[in-house]
């Protein structure tokens, strides 16, 4: 996506079409919406390859119709071409989120879908990606010379290659095609973002139109390598950061612009080859949780994980388990399984195969209340309700499922000393837990408990 | 060489000359109208452009001499008339003002100039090292083969002409066609391009049909003039051409 999308995103620069990069992405997005809520209303049918695959039907057939419309009302040549595609672009966000609100069920599977989680993707998803952005990309590269002729002098195209009207056609078809593929597995932002902020940033470094392509397509990588990177290591949205990214290298290429040539080869260079090293290097090593023996201490107290998300991390009730389980009676109906509740169990079963003997706080008082991942309010509290020696802290700053195929995490664990409050062993898990087989969202939960219980102990 | 409406007649100016294939007219228009949206322009042209001619057409802004050239190249169709041309149009080279290519493109002066050879080269081939080889050629015919690397946008109003001459040039012309070459450039370059219109009608055999607005500096260059103006076009008398 980095690698191709600015290729088509240089020419629509250069034919000064930069609005139509921004405005195809917002009609594809509304066709998604479209198809979405056709589906829930029971007009279109189940096709069995997720809402994606509806989506994905709805973003292409809704680009090629704006892209047909938008082409019809050049042909007439009324109005302004600015004002066409400014109130495509409105009308496509107003109808977007129209359809959404007709469609209430199935809202959040249409904001996931717009948001675009690149790591949500399924292989099959990948594989189509790079085989339609492979085949534009092998298109641009066959047809580059007949795409700069016919941008930059279309009466020369004529003499030499006859009507222009084909050319004109096959590039807006490529990026089409790449808009509506992207939008559905990316999101509108990241696509309009590779499409127009890779090339405007190559445009003050470069004289030649070779290089030109080439820069783009290098800078695309640089932001879709870099964004990506700092959107896991940050726990970030892919689209906003890659975004930014981009705008930020426009700054930086029009600063560099003052510089030489060569000073700004050298600063390249040398951000070449320390980026991969600055990559490799960053983050200590994660500590695993010590075992029993060596902080000469077999019993620990295991406090209830507290949730500071603001939200019940209450597992959605279409667990088949729970029904049994009240049927046979040792689930009482009212009582709910919660994401600190799995997550504790993981916790006692991975700290007694390290050796640690494990006692609940509750035991002494059942009104024990979960305990905060501060080490000095934990020890304090821990003192008041009489306890003593260690005690193992859980606090859920962040618990997100984006769909049932990741879930965002940001959770804080600690081994304090009750005695002083000192820290004994800490460590933040922040991170996309990838949760791909699981068939909804509650097993999305569980799995990433276990995953995220899995590497703190690892 | 231009004629007049009466003696459009290729057959017996072949006759006349000896030679068909040099004395037939590469392009020729009898009773043309030229105009856009069913508007004329200019009406009832009758011309015949041969081969090692040099021909300036001249006539203040807005008469019609643009149209003319985009009807003679096929950009837009003639309202009436009969336009024929005896050789096709990948042979023309087309020179178009400067001004109107758009400075938004990153384009070095040789790229400008290898895209007289893309007529030539297929899509998925690169480009030849003949054409390569070519490229330095019709720069040194021009006399700018040291701004090769040099941005097209940032050289000088009459560096843009030749580099826009040289992808003419580029293209194997049988006919040159010129849109105000001489518009916007400093005297030097003027005698230059000059020299080098004469240079291509004389030695190369081309045929240079050029346009401006400055009838005294048409008279100067041209062989033939053409004069525009209200709508209307005529062969203005041949005169004692200047030293250019």
């Amino acid at each position: 996506m980095g690698l191709v999308c600015p290729l088509i995103g240089s020419f629509l620069v250069l034919r000064r079409t930069v609005f139509l990069g921004l405005t195809l992405p917002e009609i594809a997005a509304a066709g998604v919406s479209f198809t979405l809520w056709l589906q829930q209303t029971g007009v279109l049918p189940q096709l069995g390859q997720g809402e994606r695959g509806i989506g994905m039907i709805g973003s292409l057939a809704f680009t090629f119709l704006g892209m047909g419309l938008l082409g019809y009302l050049e042909q007439r040549g009324k109005g302004l071409a600015e004002g066409r595609l400014a109130a495509a672009y409105a009308l496509a966000g107003g109808l977007t989120i129209l359809f959404m609100v007709f469609n209430p069920a199935g809202q959040i599977e249409v904001l996931n879908l717009l948001k675009g989680e690149v790591i949500a993707l399924s292989q099959g998803e990948l594989r189509l990606l790079v085989t339609v952005f492979g085949l534009v990309l092998l298109a641009m590269l066959i047809f580059r010379r007949e795409f700069l002729l016919t941008s930059f002098d279309r009466d020369l195209a004529f003499l030499l290659k006859g009507r222009q009207v084909i050319w004109d056609v096959l590039l807006y078809l490529l990026a089409g095609l790449i808009i509506a593929f992207g939008v559905i597995m990316a999101g509108p932002l990241l696509i309009f973002g590779f499409l127009v902020l890779p090339a405007l940033a190559a445009r003050p470094l470069v004289n030649r139109m070779s290089s030109f392509l080439a820069v783009s397509a290098a800078l695309g990588l640089v932001m879709a390598f870099f964004g990506f990177y700092t959107s896991v290591r940050v726990d970030l949205p892919l689209g906003p950061t890659d975004v930014t990214l981009g705008c930020c290298l426009i700054f930086l290429a029009y600063g560099f612009r003052r510089i030489s040539t060569k000073t700004f080869a050298a600063v390249l260079l040398m951000a070449c080859i320390l980026a991969p090293i600055a990559g490799c290097s960053t983050g200590t090593p994660a500590v695993p949780v010590p075992e029993a023996k060596s902080i000469r201490s077999e019993s620990i107290w295991l406090a209830k994980v507290k949730n500071s998300t603001g939200l019940p991390l209450l597992l959605p009730s279409n667990n088949p388990l729970r029904s049994l389980g009240e049927m046979a009676g040792k689930i009482s109906s009212d009582y709910r399984q919660s994401v600190m509740d799995l997550l504790r169990e993981s916790l006692r079963q991975e700290l007694e195969q390290k050796g640690y003997s494990i006692r609940l706080p509750e035991e002494t008082d059942k009104r024990f209340p979960p305990l905060p991942a501060d080490g000095k309010s934990a020890a304090r509290v821990a003192s008041e309700g009489k306890l003593s020696g260690l005690i193992f802290v859980s606090e859920i700053w962040r618990w997100e499922g984006e769909s049932q195929k990741f879930v965002r995490v940001l959770v804080d664990f600690k081994i304090i000393r009750i005695d002083d409050g000192a820290v004994v062993w800490q460590r933040r898990v922040q991170r996309a837990v990838p949760t791909p087989s699981a068939p909804y969202l509650g097993q999305a939960y569980m799995d990433a408990v276990k995953i995220v219980a899995h590497d703190l102990f690892a | 060489m231009i004629k007049s409406e009466r003696d459009v007649d290729p057959i017996k100016r072949a006759r006349e000359r000896g030679s068909l294939e040099e004395s037939l007219p590469l392009v020729s228009l009898q009773h043309v109208n030229l105009g856009y949206d069913s508007e004329p322009v200019v009406r009832d042209v009758s011309l015949a452009i041969y081969p090692s001619s040099l021909i300036g057409l001249a006539g203040p802004n807005g008469s019609g001499k643009t149209t003319l050239f985009r009807t003679i190249l096929g950009l837009l169709s003639p309202l009436g008339g009969t336009l024929s041309r005896s050789c096709p149009l990948s042979n023309f080279g087309y020179v178009p003002q400067s001004a109107a290519l758009d400075p938004q493109f990153p384009l070095s002066a040789s790229e400008v100039v290898e895209m007289g050879a893309y007529g030539r080269v297929r899509s998925y081939q690169f480009l030849p090292l003949r054409e390569k080889k070519r490229i330095g050629e019709v720069l040194d015919q021009v006399g700018i083969r040291h701004l090769m690397g040099k941005s097209f946008f940032a050289c000088s109003g009459g560096q843009k002409q030749r580099i826009l001459i040289a992808r003419a040039l580029m293209v194997n012309p049988k006919i040159m066609i010129l849109d105000e070459p001489l518009s916007g450039v400093d005297e030097e370059s003027r005698r230059s391009i000059t020299g080098l219109l004469h240079k291509l009608t004389r030695e190369k055999g081309l045929a240079v049909f050029f346009s401006s607005h400055d009838l005294e500096m048409v008279q100067r260059v041209a062989d033939s003039i053409v004069r525009v103006d209200k709508g209307r076009i005529w062969l203005e008398e041949r005169k004692a051409r200047l030293q250019p």
